[in-house]
């Protein structure tokens, strides 16, 4: 009776990794740095969270439908200087929207080359996609020629972007509000409606997803689309927290939302996950920085840090299956 | 009837020699230009440039044939260069610090192989994440400054000349070419990576070791690139942790562009050497007939994707006729 207990507590834990993580996490900074739940703080990492957790919305799906995409630093710096550019022409709404459109696109054609090509395993997809990522960098540097746009200098009102960048309702940041807003969206998206669940099915299978009768190649270009829109996100919530917006302003993107999704439990194998886990991880990582911030540790440790979170994750998401 | 048999022959061998293709495509095209295109010294230089490169590749290469991947290549060749330079710079001899260096890489490569091999675990995520943690170990190394060598013996290594025009990691490079060819060629090693490669069960039931076998293919990747750290740090006569942040890419990206398939089994060292090869002439080209920066990329960007995609339609095609 006793070992059943310990077994299923056991198996408690192993489910949620990564929330017993964050618990112990907290408490452990909480006593080493009082000031770590404090008000200011906590202010502070709902602001810290920005647009890493878009980004890792978005790759979600891509992962649970079984690929990988490392084109999002591309589309992050194109849509980032293409929004502020454009401010100016067509005026804040237009450009924000036309912004949206082009991440959604670049996304879309990422899955379409994929599609074309017939790429189905997902080291050809991880070189494609990075091919992509190098075009899309340098259609930016030619954009802007290497010069940093800065929202301030657009002749035309930006409010939008200054809201969303700096913006509180009472203490949450308003980026956050529209952050849980897509979640709820995505979540909803993802278990209740037919597309949410054809991406999981090609995730899982798939050869019995077209079977089935679903249309693998519109499935993955939706999957590659989402991804491209919620980049496209996470840029305009870079730039406007900012307020600033140059070509490599991607750099590192890719591997953060792969390491959130990964950390919070989604296979990368595919089939399996959510964008609820997604959060958990989201949350791991930015409070991981956070607390090594709060005890005083080196930036370069930080990046050790998630390179071994990254890597250990994957080892124990892996030690489950055997 | 013998001219179609004729056609379909040549057309048969440039749909799998892409890169060749392509680096005759650039030769021809270079012809109409006058550049200095065509000088003995030109293509010195040519193999100068790319030579470290292409020793991270054939190490890389090894593990690629065995059905992995080193993503991490970047990092080890960063951490073995600052190694290097600070053993050389805390007055130790040459000779022990290139050894250092090269335990370094061995290590890295080791723990690689138990991630990979043993436990069983996604080969290109887990380099990925070491790749990250490496380069966090090398700015923590250096505080994330340049560290310059003082020592001149150690900056010969790279920049001397061997009969007064040959450079020197031309020469090593082409010894290194011939001596991973003849392991891969003519040893029981190299043959029985190709069998786990191709088909990892059935190689297993011949009664190969696979386990330490393809362990030892991680452990050779990983040593060769701190082998091409400590040549790059030589060259340039430092060690600094912004070394290598893009070759994990470029290096399997330019080996995949030659032929060695990711799914293991196939290609080899001449493959390998083709396929960066013809990255460095595109560059080359596009430097003699002063295309800008940005567009350079962006041509890089094209090339990787139209040789990998259709490298991947070819594959689609053949499966669809099976």
């Amino acid at each position: 009776m006793t070992k059943t207990k310990s077994n299923s507590a056991v198996e408690f834990l192993k489910q949620n990794l990564v929330l017993c993580g964050i618990v112990v996490l907290i408490i452990v900074t909480a006593i080493a740095e009082p000031k770590f739940v404090g008000a200011a703080n906590l202010n502070n990492i709902l602001r810290q969270l920005g647009p890493l957790p878009f980004a890792a919305l978005g790759m979600t799906f891509v992962i649970i439908g079984g690929f990988i995409d490392l084109s999002i630093v591309g589309i992050i710096s194109l849509v980032g200087v293409v929004t502020i550019g454009l401010i100016d022409p067509l005026g804040q709404v237009g450009a924000l929207l036309a912004g949206l459109v082009l991440g959604a696109f670049l996304g879309w054609l990422n899955g379409f080359v994929l599609t074309a090509c017939g790429a189905m395993t997902q080291a050809e997809v991880l070189f494609i996609t990075y091919g992509m990522s190098s075009v899309y960098t340098a259609l930016a540097l030619i954009y802007t020629k290497s010069e940093t746009l800065r929202i301030a200098r657009s002749s035309k009102p930006y409010t939008i972007f200054t809201t969303l960048g700096s913006g509180n309702i009472g203490i949450i940041p308003i980026a956050l509000i529209v952050f849980l807003l897509f979640l709820i969206l995505m979540h909803l998206f993802h278990t209740k409606t037919i597309w949410g669940r054809a991406i999981a099915l090609m995730g899982g299978n798939k050869d019995a997803a077209y079977l089935v009768g679903f249309n693998v190649k519109a499935t993955m270009r939706l999957a590659y689309a989402i991804n491209g829109l919620m980049s496209a996100l996470a840029s305009v919530a870079l730039l406007s927290r900012v307020t600033t917006a140059t070509a490599t302003s991607g750099a590192g993107y890719e591997t953060n939302a792969i390491l959130c999704v990964v950390v919070g439990g989604t296979t990368l194998k595919g089939g399996k996950g959510s964008v609820l886990r997604t959060m958990l991880g989201v949350v791991l990582i930015t409070l991981l920085g956070n607390c090594m911030n709060m005890l005083n540790l080196s930036t370069y440790m930080q990046t050790v840090m998630r390179g071994t979170v990254l890597v250990i994750a994957i080892w124990l998401d892996n030690r489950k299956e055997l | 009837m013998s001219a179609k048999a004729n056609v379909n022959k040549i057309w048969a061998v440039i749909s799998k020699q892409k890169a060749v293709v392509a680096i005759i495509a650039l030769m021809v095209m270079m012809l109409f230009f006058d550049t200095t295109f065509y000088t003995p010294y030109n293509w010195l230089d040519m193999l100068r440039s790319t030579a470290i490169l292409e020793i991270v590749a054939f190490g890389v290469t090894v593990a690629v044939i065995c059905g992995g991947c080193d993503l991490s290549c970047g990092g080890t060749l960063c951490l073995g260069g600052i190694l290097a330079v600070m053993m050389v710079n805390k007055g130790m001899p040459i000779w022990l610090a290139v050894i250092a260096a090269l335990v370094s890489g061995a290590v890295v490569g080791f723990i690689n192989g138990f991630l990979v091999v043993h436990q069983k675990t996604e080969p290109f995520i887990i380099t990925l994440g070491m790749g990250m943690l490496l380069k966090g170990i090398c700015q923590q190394l250096t505080d994330a400054h340049p560290l310059t060598c003082t020592s001149l013996e150690f900056m010969k290594l790279s920049n001397m000349k061997f009969f007064g025009t040959v450079p020197s990691l031309v020469v090593y490079m082409l010894v290194l070419f011939i001596i991973f060819y003849c392991i891969m060629r003519f040893t029981s090693f190299g043959r029985n990576c190709y069998a786990i490669g191709g088909n990892y069960e059935v190689a297993k039931y011949s009664g190969i070791k696979v386990v330490p076998i393809k362990w030892a293919a991680f452990i050779i990747s990983g040593t060769v690139s701190a082998l091409a750290g400590v040549l790059l740090a030589s060259r340039m006569n430092t060690g600094s942790s912004v070394y290598g942040d893009t070759t994990g890419m470029l290096v399997n990206c330019g080996v995949v562009i030659g032929g060695t398939s990711f799914a293991g089994g196939v290609g080899g060292m001449v493959e390998s050497f083709i396929g960066l090869f013809v990255i460095q002439l595109l560059t080359n080209c596009m430097n003699q007939l002063g295309v800008d920066g940005y567009y350079q990329r962006l041509f890089e960007g094209i090339l990787i994707v139209i040789i990998i995609a259709s490298d991947c339609f070819g594959r689609k095609l053949k499966r669809e006729r099976v």
